[in-house]
């Protein structure tokens, strides 16, 4: 991963002067979502870098070293090995860009990824996810386990109370601490955007996280009724670019929650590109949050290589 | 695309470019080879190629052929006016229902073809989304369904032509053309290369939509020759032009003196301020430039005006934005010097660039290119040059903003950008342009009217404001058709006034001096010069001052300080006003009756009768200052859309002979009612009257230089008025050939004439009936200027 966001002191005044106009964001979207991204080879390495920033994710009750170990393997190798090689692309490294756990299955993952010889990072949800309802000695504590299991990468949610009552300063406490306790391990926030009420509300909780030390904020938990998209992404990605601008620091942005087709994929792709530009155009700064995405990109790549549309079966489960 | 197919995934991957968007054409190749890739004319309800004519070629982008159309001739246009006109007649005759019908189904029909109508406006380079005509089909269905009961006093014009340039938009034209369709007028369409094509299948889906034979035809030309070709021929009875103010002009001076009105949309010359205020979501903002301001084909062109608070946030989110966008095709090859030069020249003064990229060394292409830092007295301000570049200015405080918005000849549009919702209302009613869109830009849409003010342009297009063009007051005969004179438009009115001496004067009863009322001040002429005023006998009944540029430059100086305080009053003080203005009119009613019956012969029961009306008509106009306010339009979109009648500004009138009072009085009322100024100038033959009310001005409160009345030669005081620019509008009632000098002259810069020839006016029976009280509708339209507001809402 690139250069971590050391994050800055709380900035109120900052916070306190953020404008969002809904209606042009919704606009913004809508034009975003015409944006044409190629056919033919322009769409399949599209669908390719789509794979490159994919978070695996399995986020289940009924998770067990058996599933998990598949999800592993399949980031290892999330599109068949023929398919590359007629794209030319078998030797390009092509994984996810992690796998996502519960705490749970964090030691499961690390265990199969090392078994398999991959130095694929293993992110985990944190701090009483999804709800983050729990208390606070506890989420740290959380966090701390997870990383000595060998998570690499923290997905931690915010307190919405706190957001949502515009308890900023609370916020940005916990945040830090929070980053604290992941150590190296890189921190994503998730803001639960659908839980925040306004747009204004979402840059907000977006720049007190980044100010916190976050190195991506990210849309959601998936388990709220909205999930990712495309204006509140607009919204956040605004904050990004703002927090760019004023400290130099890159954050990175991920969506998650209800992405399952390789079109939507593109579009999220095109709305990191028109906003800041292709250098988010990496796992380094971008993520996808997805468990069935993955099988709809390799279908789709799969028309490509043969002409032919896949059945299920032909290509290989997670 | 030579290389772009040699491109590996891996390629692909690296840049992660967007590659090649797929854009075919072939249903509108199709359409065009069905017809030999050569288009008539669209006369009588069919496409006619006549043999002999010239033809002009229509290019795509790239500049390859796509098919030829026909020149018209002479002949060609007789043969379009002749089933025009009989078409008229017939579709008028129809009823409200199948006519609104027609529109209905073409609103189907369009979105039948929808795929050929948009790749031929791709093809010919005017892209327009099919979606935008089944809106204008659809809402201009509803106004021919109900024209009848909601215009129950307005009749149709007849023939109407709509011209526009060769870079005039389709939209833009066809937002002329259909409501004067839908109003029952027979149309004849004058599309520039741009448009011709699609044009062209417009009529012919309006034939398969059921519109009778001859009610629409589309002539194309090879410039605008033919747009004055066509308003020369004597079946049509209104003209109007959408496009650029160079054709403009040309078309002015072609129909001078032809007798037809001519309104203009000067759009596409117009420049547009886009201020970004501290307290705007300025990442949406930015947003609206990046979309609006670097288009290869731009409707709008844009100054963006920054506060310099937030100067620094704007500017580097444009750098971010901006980088990597692609270079944008210049309209024509020889823009590429123009640009040059400006840029070099905004560098010279010491503008930096934002630029997404180094301009190519040569070629007809440019990057997106923003020149921060220039000052409203450098060149690129003044006329920002073609092709994607955008001057930034910055301001002080929102007033400021405002100010610099305003200090502009153009008058299209404003977009503003702020979260503050007063101020966007109160830099809404302050800007002086025909639309205000708030945190958006560009929004076309047939309910909000179109209205350019000062060198924008002098027609209202969209909504029931844009209707009236298209209609006339049923009691008014149709405007007389003329053939110009050979009018010597450089002396016209310079004829020096004569002091003269009264001579023979018989010493008993010395015919009393008049004096003019300038700037609430009674006055003699600044020549000092006085004419004499006879009577019907010829006996000379008074001396008047006989006015002259001068007085007219005083006059304009005091209405134009005063107006915007007037108009600025609240519409109920200005309706105590005129409730006043009529009293006083009422106690010296007995003085100007017998000042009517003196100058014009008329007996003096007839006279007061006269008086008695105009108090009426006072009456009438100050109970409707506080009436008629404009209306809450309803849009597709969600948000709040708002039409507003607003003031012209300094109204110059030329009174007409007929009912002296009655007319000066409907005319005062009307323009002062709305808070515009006027600088009257009484009938040359009878201005007894005029100049005895002026003391009914000196006892009325109206606050001095509202109104100022100016006695003496008429095509004097015309030439003096047409040379003043604050001058806004003229509305003349005199001879032909002063029709023709301000139809000739008002085009640069532009006002709005409202044109009376009075001796064809009597060749048909005298012109409007004074009395009328329809009138009064007539009258506050032309005294009104429409401003749309736009705030969008999630």
């Amino acid at each position: 991963m690139s250069a971590r966001n050391p994050g800055i002191d709380l900035d109120l005044e900052w916070v306190s002067k953020v404008k969002v106009n809904t209606q042009a964001v919704l606009k913004r979207a809508q034009q975003i979502q015409g944006r044409k991204v190629g056919k033919k080879q322009w769409q399949a390495a599209w669908l390719l870098k789509a794979v490159t920033c994919i978070d695996l994710t399995t986020l289940a009750g009924d998770d067990t070293p058996s599933n998990v170990h598949r999800l592993c393997l399949k980031a290892t190798q999330p599109v068949r090995h023929d398919l590359l090689k007629s794209m030319d692309m078998h030797d390009k490294g092509i994984t996810t860009a992690a796998v996502c756990v519960y705490p749970s299955r964090v030691a499961d993952a690390v265990k199969s990824l090392k078994a398999a010889n991959s130095s694929l990072p293993v992110a985990s949800v944190a701090t009483g996810f999804p709800a983050g309802q729990t208390p606070l000695r506890t989420r740290l504590e959380e966090v701390r386990m997870a990383v000595e299991d060998g998570a690499t990468e923290i997905d931690i949610v915010i307190n919405r109370t706190m957001a949502i009552t515009g308890q900023w300063a609370a916020l940005y406490d916990e945040i830090r601490q929070f980053r604290e306790a992941c150590g190296d391990a890189h921190m994503k926030t998730i803001l639960a955007v659908g839980e925040l009420g306004t747009f204004t509300n979402v840059y907000k909780a977006s720049l007190v996280s980044m100010m916190a030390g976050s190195d991506f904020i990210k849309t959601s938990t998936g388990k709220e009724s909205v999930n990712a998209t495309y204006p509140v992404a607009i919204v956040m990605v605004r904050a990004i670019r703002d927090y760019y601008l004023r400290t130099g620091h890159k954050v990175g942005f991920k969506p998650a929650g209800g992405i399952r087709t390789a079109q939507e994929s593109l579009v999220w792709l095109a709305l990191m590109k028109e906003e800041l530009g292709n250098e988010w155009l990496s796992p380094h700064l971008f993520r996808l949050g997805a468990s069935s995405l993955l099988a709809d990109i390799e279908r789709q790549i799969y028309h490509f290589v043969t002409g032919r549309y896949a059945a299920y079966h032909e290509l290989p489960m997670a | 695309m030579a290389g772009s197919t040699t491109k590996t995934v891996h390629d692909i991957f690296q840049s992660m470019e967007y590659g090649p968007s797929s854009s075919s054409s072939s249903t509108a190749q199709s359409w065009l080879d069905q017809h030999s890739r050569s288009l008539g004319l669209f006369i009588d309800g069919k496409f006619v190629s006549p043999t002999g004519r010239q033809s002009r070629t229509v290019t795509d982008a790239t500049g390859g052929s796509v098919c030829t159309t026909v020149c018209a001739t002479e002949d060609d246009i007789s043969a379009s006016m002749s089933s025009a006109t009989s078409a008229y007649k017939a579709w008028n005759d129809l009823s409200c229902y199948q006519r609104a019908k027609v529109f209905l189904r073409l609103a189907s029909v369009l979105q039948k073809h929808s795929q050929c109508v948009s790749e031929l406006c791709e093809l010919s380079q005017s892209p327009t989304s099919p979606a935008t005509l089944v809106r204008l089909a659809q809402y201009y269905a509803g106004w021919a369904q109900i024209r009848d009961t909601s215009m129950p006093d307005w009749t149709p014009r007849g023939v109407v032509a709509v011209v526009g340039s060769d870079d005039c938009s389709l939209y833009s034209l066809w937002l002329k053309a259909i409501p004067a369709l839908a109003m029952g007028n027979a149309v004849t369409v004058i599309p520039g290369v741009a448009t011709a094509l699609p044009s062209l299948l417009l009529a012919q889906l309006f034939v398969e939509a059921g519109l009778p034979s001859g009610v629409l035809s589309v002539l194309t030309g090879s410039d605008m020759s033919l747009g004055a070709q066509v308003a020369q021929n004597s079946q049509v009875n209104y003209l109007t032009y959408s496009g650029n103010k160079q054709d403009g002009e040309m078309l002015a001076k072609q129909t001078a003196g032809w007798g037809v009105p001519v309104s203009y949309s000067l759009s596409l010359s117009s420049v547009c301020p886009l201020i970004i205020f501290e307290s705007a979501d300025i990442d949406s903002a930015v947003d609206g430039v990046i979309e609006t301001a670097f288009k290869k084909k731009r409707e709008w062109r844009w100054v963006l005006c920054v506060q310099e608070s937030v100067w620094d946030s704007v500017v580097a989110r444009l750098r971010l934005r901006m980088t990597g966008m692609k270079s944008v095709p210049l309209l024509a090859n020889s823009d590429r010097a123009v640009v040059d030069a400006a840029v070099q020249e905004a560098q010279q003064q010491g503008a930096t660039l934002i630029q997404s990229c180094t301009p190519p060394p040569s070629g007809s292409a440019y990057p997106p290119t923003v020149l921060c830092g220039v000052a409203p007295s450098c060149a690129c301000v003044v006329s920002p040059p073609p092709g994607p570049v955008l001057p930034l200015l910055s301001f002080r405080s929102n007033a400021e903003g405002v100010t610099l918005g305003n200090h502009s000849p153009h008058g299209q549009a404003a977009s503003i950008w702020t979260e503050d919702l007063t101020l966007a209302l109160e830099c809404a009613k302050s800007l002086s342009v025909g639309s205000v869109w708030v945190n958006s830009h560009s929004i076309a849409d047939p309910s909000l009217p179109l209205s350019g003010r000062k060198e924008s342009g002098t027609s209202t297009d969209g909504g029931r404001e844009g209707l009236y063009q298209f209609l006339r007051p049923t009691q008014s005969p149709p405007l007389p058709r003329s053939t110009p004179s050979s009018v010597d438009y450089s002396s016209f009115g310079s004829a020096e006034s004569r002091a003269s001496i009264p001579e023979g004067a018989d010493p008993s009863s010395i015919p009393r001096s008049y004096q003019q009322f300038v700037g609430g001040q009674q006055k003699k002429a600044d020549s000092g010069c006085t004419k004499s005023v006879s009577g019907p006998g010829g006996a000379v009944l008074a001396y008047c001052p006989d006015g002259g540029r001068k007085d007219v430059r005083n006059a304009v100086e005091a209405a134009a300080k005063v107006q915007p305080g007037w108009m600025k009053k609240s519409p109920s003080a200005r309706a105590q006003s005129l409730y006043s203005l009529a009293n006083n009119l009422e106690k010296r009613g007995r003085d100007i009756a017998t000042s009517i019956h003196k100058q014009t012969g008329l007996s003096l029961e007839e006279a007061s009768k006269e008086v008695e009306l105009s108090v009426f008509r006072l009456y009438d106009l100050a109970a409707w200052c506080d009436k008629e306010r404009g209306g809450v339009q309803l849009l597709p979109q969600s948000g709040s859309a708002l039409s507003i009648p607003e003031a012209i500004g300094v109204v110059g009138v030329i009174l007409p002979d007929r009912k002296p009072i009655l007319s000066l009085v409907s005319l005062l009322g009307a323009a002062v009612a709305v808070g515009n100024a006027v600088v009257m100038v009484p009938s040359e033959k009878y201005p007894l009257p005029s100049l005895e009310f002026i003391q009914v001005l000196v006892d009325s409160d109206l606050p001095a230089g509202v109104v100022s009345v100016i006695t003496g030669g008429r095509d004097q005081l015309t030439h003096a008025l047409a040379n003043h620019s604050v001058i806004q509008a003229i509305w003349y009632w005199g001879s032909k050939e002063g029709c023709q000098f301000l139809q000739h002259s008002c085009c640069s810069p532009l006002k709005r004439l409202w044109l009376h020839s009075e001796e064809e006016e009597e060749k048909q029976g005298g012109g409007r009936d004074w009395t009328h009280p329809s009138l009064l509708e007539e009258i506050w339209r032309e005294a009104v200027v429409w401003k749309s507001l736009w705030i969008p809402t999630a």
